[in-house]
């Protein structure tokens, strides 16, 4: 049994195969998921976003609390302060007015444009690029955010729609706000939907072939009349599914490698509510959210290695066997990951939607499968 | 043993096969008839590729769909067009076979020399099946059958592909095969099965035509095969008085083989009837057609 499941699985890791996998991964890397690497975070504000999101963990923790948030503020006046001595000590700034913050915060380029005002805020915000501006800018967004998430949550609480609006005001109940800057979650969203892609062809490349390459070189009736038989289909389905698990384990361990370099993992404690942005159903921390998402790749990856086995057993040949998959891999890259991956737990997708697709998703690969299999048993071997 | 109960087989509204009763114990066996009488039907329902649509195929009594590997375990096939992996050399392929066949791996590269030999092949062992001519293909594929020391050895068109010297190997082989095993060769090719076969199985119309030795099945022609010499003129004529199962040119003149089942002229020589004049005669319209 096991000699036999070797050897099917040796057909299916090839040389060839590893080549083709590697390319279309290195190609793959560099079209989806490179750019979440490399310009992480992308530029400004999102650089000052990540940096004071790290410096509200580190001095914060995971939650803040009324004092928390005071000593926040406290930090946000301090570096106004220092703004204010900055543009003090700058006599061109000074001479168009901005010898406070506060003036120069209140200048507004679309009612009232100044030509050398606008030529000062460029200097200063781009040429110049100072980190205590751009890093005020952001603190005010979150102390806005906080100021206002009362108000805001009861305000949307008064225009949803049921279920959602028992999720919200369960949040207001709790005081579940968010708080934290969400440049780390959206990045790893964005990031790992890219992954989800790179792993669904991938498998698809290894698997695809397993039945219609024998079928196509007219193997079946020595296979089918040894004493292994036809059970060699669930064999084949065994070292499909192994081999799927080591490429989507494997291109998982490589790309979460590379994701490191991110250093997203102090914000692995925070539960997901507390980042800026999207509400979800339930409240687990950053680091459960990636493993949700890993769960689920490898789901998705399972469910669709089973379709394509079956498109192997049942297609022709490999242009259909390609063509049928297509819609498929367009759909799952176009909007399937975003809505059952990343959009697992969004509050805006309906609570059932997601389990139940998934449920359907594994009845339906699985389903293929056995009847294929129980098909197998008994078909004529005409070709 | 192995028993066809009323064995038929349809694909749809074609029926390929119809109320076939056939036994099958120890020897050699040619299954003879022309391409598309429902040979290979025939050859993987007993190779259990394909189920009958009605009637049973037994073996020492048990259904053999029902034995399912233990049927499976006795036997060797060699199929009609078979595959192989291009990169894999025949030890390679012989052992993947070898494990499909449930024969652990050191008994199998035993077994595998000892086969690459009987068949010639022993050269070739490591070297990758892509730069096999046809025969040497063949020759692959008849080692694989034999790998199992099979008690029961199918071989649908064996000989597709050898040159005369392996056809004449092969002919030994299977003989010899023959001696202890049920060994039922399929064949259009008459030669290749006259001289070593205990008994030849003629399909026509989908049914059984003979099952019989091969002097019993010639006897079914005795005193009806003629040769004689007639001008290439006078050709067309005669097709219409006999009919004609061969034809060669000697010294201006067509020596015709007929089969006349009048009364004879007395310029015909009278003949002994060979396997291939009842096989020309039988399926006249599928040979003519095959032309």
């Amino acid at each position: 049994m096991l000699r036999v499941l070797w050897n099917e699985m040796k057909k299916i890791w090839t040389w060839k195969m590893l080549g083709l996998l590697f390319i279309v991964n290195l190609i793959l890397f560099f079209l989806v998921i490179e750019f979440e690497i490399e310009y992480f975070p992308n530029g400004r504000p999102e650089l000052d976003s990540y940096r004071i999101g790290m410096e509200m963990i580190e001095k914060y923790g995971i939650e803040m609390d009324e004092e928390d948030i005071a000593d926040f503020k406290q930090v946000y006046e301090a570096q106004v302060t220092e703004a204010d001595r900055y543009l003090q000590a700058r006599s061109e700034f000074v001479e168009v007015g901005w010898d406070t913050y506060e003036k120069y915060r209140a200048y507004d380029p679309f009612e009232h444009p100044e030509e050398r005002k606008e030529e000062l805020d460029f200097q200063l915000m781009h040429e110049e690029q100072v980190d205590l501006f751009w890093e005020l800018q952001e603190r005010e967004r979150l102390i806005e955010f906080h100021d206002w998430k009362e108000v805001g949550l009861e305000s949307i609480i008064a225009d949803s729609p049921e279920p959602q609006k028992t999720r919200y005001v369960e949040l207001l109940e709790n005081r579940m706000f968010q708080l934290y800057p969400e440049v780390a979650i959206r990045n790893f969203d964005r990031f790992i939907e890219g992954v989800a892609a790179t792993i669904l062809i991938s498998v698809l490349l290894v698997v695809s072939p397993i039945y219609l390459q024998d079928r196509n070189r007219r193997l079946l009736d020595l296979q089918y009349t040894t004493e292994k038989g036809r059970a060699l289909y669930r064999t084949k389905v065994l070292a499909g599914t192994l081999s799927s698990f080591w490429v989507v384990t494997g291109l998982l361990a490589v790309y979460f490698v590379i994701y490191a370099q991110n250093k997203t993992s102090p914000y692995f404690d925070v539960p997901i509510h507390m980042f800026i942005g999207k509400e979800y159903w339930y409240d687990p921390t950053f680091f459960q959210y990636i493993v949700l998402c890993t769960i689920g790749i490898y789901v998705l990856s399972f469910v669709f290695v089973f379709l394509a086995m079956g498109f192997s057993t049942i297609m022709p040949n490999y242009v259909a066997l390609i063509g049928i998959q297509i819609p498929l891999v367009i759909w799952m890259i176009g909007d399937g990951f975003n809505r059952l991956l990343t959009g697992m737990i969004d509050l805006w997708t309906a609570k059932w939607m997601v389990p139940t697709v998934y449920i359907v998703f594994v009845i339906v690969s699985v389903g293929v499968m056995v009847y294929l299999s129980k098909r197998e048993k008994k078909r004529d071997i005409s070709m | 043993m192995i028993v066809l109960k009323d064995v038929s087989k349809r694909y749809g509204d074609f029926t390929a096969l119809h109320d076939i009763n056939l036994e099958f114990t120890n020897g050699l066996y040619g299954l003879l008839a022309p391409n598309g009488a429902g040979k290979t039907t025939m050859i993987k329902m007993l190779a259990t590729l394909m189920r009958p649509s009605g009637g049973e195929i037994l073996y020492d009594g048990k259904d053999i769909f029902q034995m399912e590997e233990t049927y499976r375990t006795l036997l060797g096939y060699l199929p009609q067009q078979f595959g192989f992996y291009k990169n894999y050399s025949p030890k390679q392929y012989l052992l993947y076979l070898a494990a499909l066949k449930g024969i652990g791996k050191k008994e199998a590269l035993v077994k595998i020399e000892e086969l690459l030999e009987k068949v010639a092949l022993p050269d070739v062992m490591n070297k990758k099946m892509k730069k096999f001519s046809g025969g040497m293909i063949q020759r692959v594929g008849i080692a694989q059958a034999l790998l199992n020391d099979p008690k029961v050895l199918i071989l649908d068109e064996p000989t597709a592909g050898l040159d005369p010297k392996e056809r004449a190997r092969f002919r030994h082989l299977l003989s010899e095969l023959g001696r202890d095993r049920l060994v039922l060769v399929s064949t259009h090719i008459v030669s290749d099965i006259e001289s070593i076969a205990n008994e030849i199985v003629m399909i026509k119309n989908r049914q059984i035509l003979y099952k019989d030795s091969v002097e019993k099945i010639c006897q079914t022609l005795e005193g009806h095969v003629y040769e004689t010499s007639i001008k290439y003129e006078e050709l067309d004529a005669f097709r219409n008085r006999a009919i004609l199962l061969s034809e060669k040119q000697e010294q201006g003149n067509t020596i015709v083989r007929f089969i006349h089942k009048g009364k004879p002229d007395v310029a015909w020589l009278p003949v002994t009837p060979q396997l291939e004049d009842v096989f020309l005669y039988e399926y006249r319209d599928d040979v003519d057609g095959e032309v």
